[in-house]
């Protein structure tokens, strides 16, 4: 699981062009998206479908459904766990 | 009308009112722009999110904020008139390999595959809610800024921001802008394309 | 100075020029389907059923060009019919496009990946520049010709500069408006965002899931009154307000309040001298996503300070036609005028819980339609608005 986060803060660094951070620069708890979290928004969101189709086979249909998946590192990493 | 500031930028190097103030020579052209915005020191994480089109009126833009600081309400009085010859064409072309090779079309190279997403992105940047445009046009026609601008301060705004971004992967790749204010002072067209004409050696 | 409009031209799913779209509105018949081509056919689209072959020997036209500049030539020609080019009428062409020669462009890229031979030739129909050329050619017109490509609004755009181009005594006449066509890439591109609705859009609904993007043009022609004077022609109705404002919110999405609309309606309101009262029907820019059309309607209420006219979009007939839209829906708006009736907003049935708005949901004839306001919101947060009235 530890593993596949870090993979997932490289992953998200090159996908959304992040050049400023590195991954220590990302806790696994803390909000990816709104001001207080890394600022993303909704078309960083959208990366991230490609992202999750590209990397891990996983398909969402719809971007509503990805709000809670995408909350951090955290639930991301157990959503494509729970997806195995 | 009058010129307030003016900035240019291509591969080589980046200009506030003709002084040189960041240097790239980049052997990479990709890299030119991020090398102005390290050299800049400036802060802004969106900015690597943005296209070249949008990176280069960025940087511009940035190189002319501090002339904005004296000016009174640029958020309703200010009208941005863009133009380039090439529109989005480098960034159409990545977004197209995105979909007819990976079979995967990306959301954010789509996204600026519209040549006017730079403008927006310069009023996001200030909280501007004034008009914005941007022209397709075969080459840099300082008489239609002129115009555009002159139209625009009749109609009540007091500055216009004008723009000649081309970023289309040639050796030329450039960007002007220059700020126009209302003025009853005669304007010489003409200089700004002696201006441009300089920075690109001509 | 009174801004005329003197012809109308358009193409779109529901007809090939603006009879057929007249009949198609008053039989509140939609024309988006099941695509039929390799990338649309997953979708539904607002499809022009003629190839561009199709396009050019039905409409005997003379010059080749992208579908892009096809479909803008049909819809110029149609508006400018009637029209003789003369040297005291000083002429101009303003035209917006987002894809330009993007069909002829895809085209050649997959012979490329398949042959790895380049016609150089095929992609000089790429620049959004070159479709505006094209449909210059065609009309005949050399004075004035420019393209706008700022989204979705690139339409309403090119009206409003040709507007200002007479006003301001530079053209005595312009054709204005707008077109796109279909393709790989506008259909990736909107999948990639996902907005598409996979059944028909519903827009002002609130159900709606997204937009069906259609393809087509619409243009009219504007004159001043000396033109007049020069052309004979009878005026059908007139632009008196036009305004563009930024929402300086996001790269594609609309702030909540729709801060960039309330300012282009105000001050479209503003420069054609009237009162929110005075505006007897919105034909919206209601695309039907979520963020659109919650944005607008409440834009609506702020602008009409709660006392929304009739409104509704006609995107569920025609599609999201993009650039093309602003000029469409003139037409549409010279329509109303014309003929005193308000175009129904097709598959609503529920009204969008936050603001309670609801649209007009059937062919609706009142005793006088004075003023039309339309909307045009492009990404950039680049918004238009547009107004339109009777003599």
């Amino acid at each position: 699981m530890s593993e596949l986060k870090e993979n997932l803060k490289a992953q998200i660094i090159e996908q959304l062009n992040l050049e400023d951070l590195t991954p220590s620069d990302i806790k696994n708890e803390a909000p990816l998206f709104g001001d207080e979290g890394l600022g993303l928004d909704s078309i960083d969101a959208l990366e991230f479908i490609v992202l999750l189709d590209v990397n891990y086979g996983i398909k969402i249909s719809d971007p509503s459904d990805a709000r809670e998946i995408f909350h951090s590192i955290d639930s991301l990493a157990s959503f494509i766990e729970s997806q195995k | 009308m009058k010129l307030i500031a003016h900035s240019y930028l291509n591969r080589k190097a980046a200009f506030l009112n003709g002084v040189k103030v960041a240097h790239a020579d980049s052997e990479q052209p990709n890299d030119f722009l991020k090398t102005y915005y390290r050299e800049l020191t400036i802060d802004y994480p969106k900015f690597h999110k943005m296209d070249a089109l949008s990176k280069s009126a960025f940087i511009s833009d940035y190189l002319l904020e501090p002339f904005y600081a004296d000016l009174v309400d640029l958020e309703n009085k200010l009208q941005l008139v863009f133009a380039n010859n090439d529109s989005s064409k480098q960034t159409d072309l990545k977004y197209i390999e995105s979909y007819e090779i990976n079979n995967n079309p990306s959301p954010s190279l789509f996204v600026y595959t519209l040549p006017n997403i730079l403008t927006g992105e310069i009023s996001i940047k200030h909280k501007w809610y004034g008009e914005n445009c941007f022209f397709i046009q075969p080459a840099f026609d300082a008489q239609f800024f002129a115009d555009q601008a002159m139209f625009s301060f009749l109609r009540g705004n007091d500055y216009c921001l004008c723009g000649w971004v081309e970023m289309n992967g040639s050796e030329n790749e450039e960007c002007f802008l220059f700020l126009l204010e209302k003025s009853a002072d005669t304007f010489e067209i003409e200089q700004l394309t002696t201006l441009l004409k300089s920075y690109r050696n001509e | 100075m009174d801004i005329f409009i003197t012809g109308l031209g358009a193409i779109s799913t529901i007809g090939n020029n603006v009879d057929e779209i007249y009949a198609s509105l008053l039989a509140e018949k939609t024309g988006i389907r099941k695509g039929t081509l390799d990338h649309s056919m997953k979708y539904h689209v607002g499809e022009v059923p003629l190839s561009n072959e199709g396009l050019m020997e039905h409409f005997k036209l003379k010059t080749k060009g992208s579908r892009t500049a096809l479909l803008g030539m049909v819809a110029a020609k149609e508006a400018f019919q009637g029209h003789q080019l003369m040297d005291e009428v000083r002429t101009g062409l303003i035209s917006g496009t987002s894809v330009g020669g993007m069909d002829i462009t895809e085209e050649e890229y997959r012979n490329y990946l398949k042959t790895e031979t380049f016609d150089a030739e095929k992609y000089k129909h790429h620049p959004s520049g070159t479709t505006t050329e094209q449909m210059a050619e065609e009309l005949g017109i050399t004075g004035f010709v420019n393209t706008i490509s700022t989204a979705c609004s690139s339409a309403a755009n090119a009206i409003m500069m040709g507007a200002r181009l007479i006003r301001s005594n530079q053209l005595d006449r312009v054709v204005v408006g707008g077109t796109d066509s279909l393709t790989h890439f506008t259909i990736s591109g909107f999948r990639s965002l996902m907005i598409f609705d996979p059944e028909w859009c519903r827009p002002f609904d609130e159900t709606r899931k997204g937009l069906n993007l259609g393809e087509g043009a619409g243009y009219i022609v504007l004159e001043s009154e000396k033109s007049l004077q020069l052309t004979g022609k009878t005026p059908l109705a007139k632009l008196t307000g036009w305004s563009n404002a930024s929402d300086a919110y996001h790269q594609t999405a609309s702030s909540p309040e729709g801060n960039g609309a309330v300012l282009a309606m105000t001050k479209a309101l503003s420069v054609a001298h009237l009162q929110p009262t005075d505006i007897d029907y919105i034909n919206a820019h209601g695309t039907a996503t979520p963020n659109n059309d919650s944005s607008e309607s409440k834009a609506f209420i702020n602008v009409f300070e709660g006392k929304v006219p009739p409104f509704s979009s006609t995107k569920a007939y025609t599609g999201h036609t993009l650039a093309a839209c602003g000029g469409i829906e003139a037409v549409i708006a010279v329509l109303s005028i014309q003929n005193n009736v308000l175009f129904p907003n097709l598959n609503h049935t529920t009204p969008i819980e936050e603001t309670g708005l609801i649209p007009v949901k059937q062919i609706t004839r009142i005793e006088n339609v004075r003023n039309v306001l339309s909307n045009s919101f492009g990404f950039g947060g680049n918004n238009s608005s547009l107004i339109f009235s009777k003599l």
